[in-house]
């Protein structure tokens, strides 16, 4: 067996090359959006060749993700690890600013007000602290909008159709523009790039799925200052990502690859899986992993699994995720109007 | 080659006609053998490709399935794209400020270290170490350095008592942060070779000059720089490619970002083929920049000429 490690930043190259030299992988792992291009592409097997159906994905993973493992009603991928985002907050900065530690504000209305009580500047007006982070690089905006237009009732698309070129779009994407530079600088990252919630950097913000409180991670101290807590502005919703394996349709040895796949999906193997990427197995029986088990943050995104929603789902979301990037950048920058980039994002999304 | 032979033979023992032909026909045969090697390299890795990248700016390919003809379709909806609209503009006024102000200050960089100062070698391996050290490297530091908390630049901004800035995440900021990243890698590679001419400048004309009461810059402006012009050219035509094709930059600071203000065309480029998996769009994108390459060298060449003749 020869692995050949790959970020999702180097993702596509190495599938559409491994394609264009006939030297197609066996297994696949990619992420939760990818499923449905490369499906569409003939790239991944159907599992059904290999006895998945509807029912052996459902009981023995979490249903929330079965979505982003079909195309046109066929099953491509298997869930490994599923990477489950919520908002924490810091309980000590709340009191701070006067606000009540144990009702953190849900809404979008509610969090802008809270942030902006929370956030520190020097005495030039410069941020010092944040007081919501979007814990993202510039570019990278797209999956914070899903989450926050799925606050707001939408997932991105319905039935293979935009679902975000409508009002509840063009207010997801004022409201994060209401924040660039109110309560956060554009791109504000740590050197380390990990949420600044965990290490008080900000006050609150959107974090991953598991945070490590030993002293090799963040520590005791910091964990228990932190509160979590589901966006909820007209549905509770929580972003939900993920590594999913395929078999590869040029594979010479499928069954050995479909073999090598049910060997990663043991539970100590995803439990290893999900501690190496700070997530957590997409197993139906999640909760009970030792990885869920030792942090808070884990357990409030395994217990709200059922809240999920995704992005992607498309045919050609490769593409238009792209597009994504520098469209909400260019928003948020106050370069182009929220209304106009949703459209065009909609139309190329057709 | 051919001279040298024919003089260092004694007058009235000519070779005759046939053997002559024979020789230069071998040497013709050795020189072919000789380049051979890069010929062959050429024909794999850049003849081929640019005809398979011709062919497939005319298809719709994207990895997978066979791809389609569809004539001009993708050249259609390039001028139509605004991504490639700003990548176009950004390479263009990337490549204007960076390909003259790197000579300039290379030009200026060489003159002083062809003066005999104390400690030369070490100013000239210092100004050639950036084109030795990986731009992936270069690229890191320089993200340090531009870091809007925590970086270099902010901390001398807040020295002068001036406000941090978003070097790289502020669109206006950001292309001309990369520019003077860009204008300090390429500045080693281009003053070696003004070293080099300037070196190989004739002293007994720049003697000459100064017997005639020529002035620093009158021995300068005619003597020196007709001189160093066959450089000026090469310098000229490698910086407009080497521009033209910034990428790795952009790659490990911006990913052409904020919005699209880093988004230059080989990055573009990279994006529609393996991020967008278009592969014939990017062929399409590919060819127009080999086009604009083409005029810029044009101009160049032009603009070198009108030099020599004046």
């Amino acid at each position: 067996m020869q692995p050949d490690l790959a970020t999702y930043a180097t993702l596509n190259e190495k599938i559409s090359t491994s394609i264009a030299s006939g030297s197609g992988y066996d297994v696949l792992v990619t992420g939760v959006g990818w499923v449905q291009p490369f499906a569409a592409k003939n790239v991944f097997e159907d599992l059904a060749n290999h006895g998945v159906t509807k029912k052996t994905l459902g009981d023995k993973t979490t249903p929330a993700i079965t979505p982003a493992t079909t195309y046109n009603g066929k099953i491509y991928a298997w869930p490994l690890t599923a990477d489950a985002r919520a908002i924490a907050y810091r309980k000590s900065a709340f009191v701070k600013a006067g606000l009540d530690p144990d009702k953190p504000p849900t809404t979008l209305a509610g969090i802008k007000e809270a942030a902006e009580k929370l956030t520190i500047r020097d005495s030039k007006g410069n941020i010092t602290r944040p007081g919501f982070d979007f814990n993202t690089s510039p570019g990278n905006y797209r999956q914070a909008f899903v989450q926050l237009l799925g606050a707001e009732g939408k997932d991105l698309y319905v039935d293979n159709k935009p679902n975000f070129d409508n009002a509840a779009g063009v207010k997801t994407l004022d409201w994060m523009k209401s924040m660039i530079g109110n309560v956060q600088k554009f791109g504000q990252q740590n050197a380390a790039q990990k949420p600044m919630t965990y290490t008080g950097e900000s006050a609150m913000g959107f974090v991953g799925g598991s945070i490590d409180c030993s002293s090799a991670g963040v520590g005791k101290a910091n964990c228990d200052d932190l509160g979590y807590f589901l966006l909820d502005d007209k549905r509770p919703v929580e972003y939900l990502g993920g590594n999913l394996a395929s078999v590869g349709s040029t594979s010479k040895d499928k069954d050995a690859a479909w073999a090598f796949i049910k060997s990663m999906s043991t539970d100590k193997a995803l439990e290893a899986q999900a501690k190496l990427n700070n997530q957590i197995p997409a197993t139906s029986n999640a909760a009970d992993s030792e990885i869920v088990k030792s942090n808070d943050l884990s357990k409030f995104v395994a217990k709200n699994l059922d809240k999920a929603l995704f992005e992607g789902g498309i045919p050609n979301w490769l593409e238009v995720r792209n597009n994504f990037n520098s469209s909400v950048d260019d928003v948020l920058l106050g370069k182009r109007d929220a209304k106009a980039v949703l459209d065009e994002l909609a139309q190329q999304s057709r | 080659m051919t001279t040298l032979t024919q003089k260092s033979r004694p007058a009235g023992r000519s070779i005759p006609a046939r053997r002559r032909g024979s020789v230069l026909s071998r040497q013709r045969r050795a020189g072919w053998w000789m380049i051979a090697p890069a010929l062959l390299h050429s024909l794999v890795f850049i003849t081929l490709p640019t005809l398979a990248a011709i062919g497939l700016a005319f298809t719709d390919y994207s990895f997978g399935g066979t791809p389609h003809f569809i004539g001009g379709g993708n050249f259609a909806e390039l001028f139509g794209d605004v991504r490639f609209q700003a990548a176009l503009k950004n390479t263009i006024l990337y490549v204007i400020v960076v390909v003259p102000v790197s000579m300039a200050i290379a030009l200026l960089v060489a003159i002083a270290l062809n003066q005999k100062i104390r400690g030369l070698g070490a100013f000239r391996t210092a100004y050639y170490i950036p084109v030795v050290t990986a731009t992936v490297a270069v690229g890191t530091v320089w993200l340090w350095i531009f870091n809007p908390g925590s970086g270099l630049a902010n901390g001398v901004l807040s020295l002068l008592g001036l406000s941090p800035v978003g070097w790289l995440t502020d669109p206006g900021l950001a292309l001309p942060s990369l520019m003077v990243v860009g204008i300090w890698q390429g500045l080693g590679s281009k003053m070696i070779i003004y070293l080099a001419a300037l070196q190989g400048v004739s002293p007994q004309l720049v003697e000459a000059a100064n017997l005639d009461g020529a002035g620093r810059w009158q021995v300068f402006r005619n003597v020196t720089w007709p001189a160093i012009a066959p450089a000026q050219f090469f310098v000229l035509i490698t910086s407009i490619v080497g521009t033209f094709q910034v990428f790795d930059l952009v790659y490990v600071t911006t990913k052409g970002g904020p919005g699209l203000a880093t988004n230059v065309l080989v990055f573009d480029v990279y994006n529609n083929a393996f991020q967008s998996l278009r592969l014939g769009y990017a062929s399409a994108e590919t060819v127009i920049m080999m086009i604009l390459i083409g005029a810029f060298i044009l101009i160049g060449r032009r603009l070198q000429g009108a030099n020599a003749r004046d």
